[in-house]
């Protein structure tokens, strides 16, 4: 049985392909104005590596902010049920997921099995949030990817006063003006957005094993400032890229409402 | 639906509110749940809930209001602002909440830079935050304040027996709410959380004696209707002031029914009687401030808690949405109670931070409530 999931979000799309239980091809694009076009595009690059086209894919379950405009799903799951799944079939030992997308960011917990017991996300704002820490690299004049690291590099991270965005940003080159190391501020940010999320998670309840996924998983900076504020160890994913886990949870869903299963 | 009904749940000025006042009659509207609508029948007023509905910008709330404090009583100001209450020959104001309270000073301050927006008569209404015999009796005093005010104001007297009149209308028309409830809890519900909110809105918005003709006849026409939606998902919807029927349009959607609420502008309304013996001035008081769950009302979570879960278990409630505007501390707070008792009870719950206004946050809301579906298809499932 060969299975699709497409996760088309606010700031990345990203497409899987699933083989008897087993992941095919993936890819990840930067997402365009509309949603379909994202979908369209990702799915193409994921099938065309894989050497298949869409008449090869059984079933194809859409997830992410675009899901209702992705033409070629057979169905539809929320992020949330398909984090959930995702993160439950990568690190089976996960009660709690955190997934932090481009612009929202949500905290899971999950029974032994992987069904959703409770789940919270963002309501107020951006902060906390992919979007935030693109809007801080770029005025740090530095890669996205490379943000993360710099917290291990930082000596004396800075604070913001305000978890606002905008108001951070003000922040931020109030600091580069006092030629304040761009290692420090970046970790000071990386912490700021450590700190949004472990109230989001406190919030509903941290239990044992922890696992992250979306883009800012890969981001070590946020990751040890977590473990930090909330004092356990949050267990990396190795069987692949956290960001895919929307997309893994969408194909694996898919599979299970084949079969008539949960979900 | 009645198009009247549905006119007066999402019209300002609505076709009812423009006829009373061809034919010479007055308005004054209120703020919040506890101003005694029966007060205002009695003196010939025709007593309107004030809302916020339909403001799309809040350039006038905001200036008086600053930032940080609920959308509501902004949205309020606003539509008072732009002169969408021009209708309105008197305005009440009380301290539901303290950003509530606030809209009075905001009101007659920006009456002092936009000339003809304080409605003439702008009164007041004091409403005590705990049930005690002694806070009775200022509530007693409230109404007596106000009764006169309006008498002296509009040159009205309000007769005891129009009062009686008015307590029995009023009464009679919680008495057909209690029955489309039990159209909207059964088994196979025959009105959706939608039409059922509408249809007590539209109570706050127009004569209610024409009202009450109408929703009887919603009534009979929903019970002669084959049309209900069984196997939907039955939730419960409850939390800060909401009055925009698109907002519970948009919890349905094709796969939900709301069965029940705890709303202000909702079912309360329908909780409890007004004494139809005795003196009518203390009967008000004992039912308005005694029984409207509030939590601006110190003391009595466990009473509204109480509530909620019977009208979870008479209703079959499989999930609860608790929603609170964003700077509501009085339902924020309490939601985060509900929750961990509901939970506790085994009934699944989702908290819902949003603002009061157009609804802009519609994706975001939507992906909140389907994910709480999936959650409840999956207890479906193993149950």
């Amino acid at each position: 049985m060969i299975t699709a999931g497409c996760d088309v979000g606010s700031l990345t799309s990203k497409a899987v392909i699933l083989k008897d239980g087993r992941i095919l091809k993936t890819a990840i694009i930067k997402s365009r104005p509309k949603p379909a076009d994202s979908a369209v595009e990702v799915m193409n690059q994921a099938l065309s590596q894989a050497g298949l086209s869409m008449g090869d894919i059984s079933s194809c379950v859409g997830t992410g902010y675009g899901r209702d405009r992705i033409p070629f799903v057979s169905d539809t799951a929320t992020e949330i049920a398909c984090h959930g799944r995702g993160a439950h079939w990568l690190v089976p030992s996960a009660r709690t997921v955190i997934d932090i997308g481009g612009q929202d960011c949500k905290a899971i917990r999950l029974d032994a099995g992987g069904g959703m017991l409770k789940f919270t996300a963002n309501d107020k704002c951006a902060s906390g949030t992919g979007r935030f820490l693109e809007v801080m690299a770029r005025l740090l004049g530095i890669e996205l990817s490379e943000i993360g690291g710099m917290s291990a590099e930082s000596k004396s991270p800075i604070t913001l006063a305000s978890a606002c965005t905008v108001w951070a940003q003000a922040d931020v080159i109030q600091h580069l003006n006092n030629r304040v190391p761009v290692a420090d501020i970046a970790a000071g940010i990386n912490n700021a957005m450590a700190a949004r999320m472990a109230i989001i998670v406190n919030g509903i309840g941290c239990e044992r094993d922890v696992v992250m996924t979306g883009g800012v998983a890969k981001n070590a900076g946020v990751v040890a400032a977590l473990e930090k504020m909330l004092g356990l160890r949050i267990k990396r994913i190795s069987r692949s890229d956290p960001q895919l886990a929307g997309a893994i949870g969408a194909a694996l869903i898919a599979v299970d409402r084949e079969k008539g299963g949960a979900a | 639906m009645s198009d009247l009904l549905m006119d007066a749940a999402n019209n300002l000025n609505n076709e009812s509110i423009r006829e009373w006042k061809r034919a010479g009659n007055r308005v004054v509207g209120y703020t919040c749940s506890y101003v005694p609508d029966e007060l205002f029948f009695a003196a010939g007023i025709l007593p309107y809930r004030i809302r916020g509905f339909g403001a799309t910008e809040a350039t006038i709330g905001d200036t008086y209001f600053g930032p940080f404090i609920c959308s509501l009583p902004k949205a309020m100001l606003q539509l008072a602002g732009e002169g969408r209450y021009d209708f309105l020959d008197g305005a009440i104001i009380t301290p539901g909440c303290d950003a509530m309270r606030r809209l009075d000073e905001c009101w007659r301050k920006a009456g002092e830079d936009i000339d003809g927006i304080v409605p003439k008569f702008f009164f007041h209404f004091g409403v005590p935050h705990k049930y005690a015999d002694y806070t009775l009796k200022w509530f007693v005093e409230e109404i007596i304040r106000l009764k006169t005010a309006v008498e002296k104001h509009f040159g009205v007297t309000i007769e005891q027996e129009k009062l009686l009149d008015a307590i029995r209308l009023y009464n009679r028309s919680r008495d057909l709410l209690d029955r489309l409830d039990e159209l909207r809890t059964c088994e196979a519900p025959a009105v959706s959380g939608t039409d059922a909110l509408a249809a007590v809105l539209a109570g706050t918005a127009m004569p209610h004696d024409e009202y009450t003709k109408r929703l009887d006849g919603f009534i009979q026409e929903r019970k002669s209707n084959a049309v209900n939606y069984r196997g939907r998902v039955r939730l419960m919807l409850v939390g800060s002031a909401s009055d925009d029927v698109n907002l519970v349009r948009l919890i349905e959607g094709d796969r939900v029914v709301v069965v029940a609420d705890n709303l202000c502008f909702g079912s309360r309304f329908q909780a409890d009687r007004v004494d139809e013996s005795g003196d009518p001035i203390q009967a008000l008081a004992r039912r308005y401030l005694a029984r409207n769950d509030c939590p601006r009302m110190f003391g009595e979570y466990e009473s509204r808690l109480t509530t909620l879960m019977d009208k979870a278990a008479r209703a079959g409630v499989e999930g609860v949405i608790l929603q609170n505007i964003r700077f509501c501390d009085l339902h924020g707070a309490e939601n985060g109670l509900f929750e961990r008792d509901l939970e506790a009870a085994g009934i699944p719950c989702l908290r819902i931070e949003r603002e009061y206004g157009p609804l802009v946050e519609t994706g975001r809301l939507k992906m909140r409530v389907d994910a709480f579906l999936e959650r409840i298809w999956q207890r479906r499932k193993a149950s």
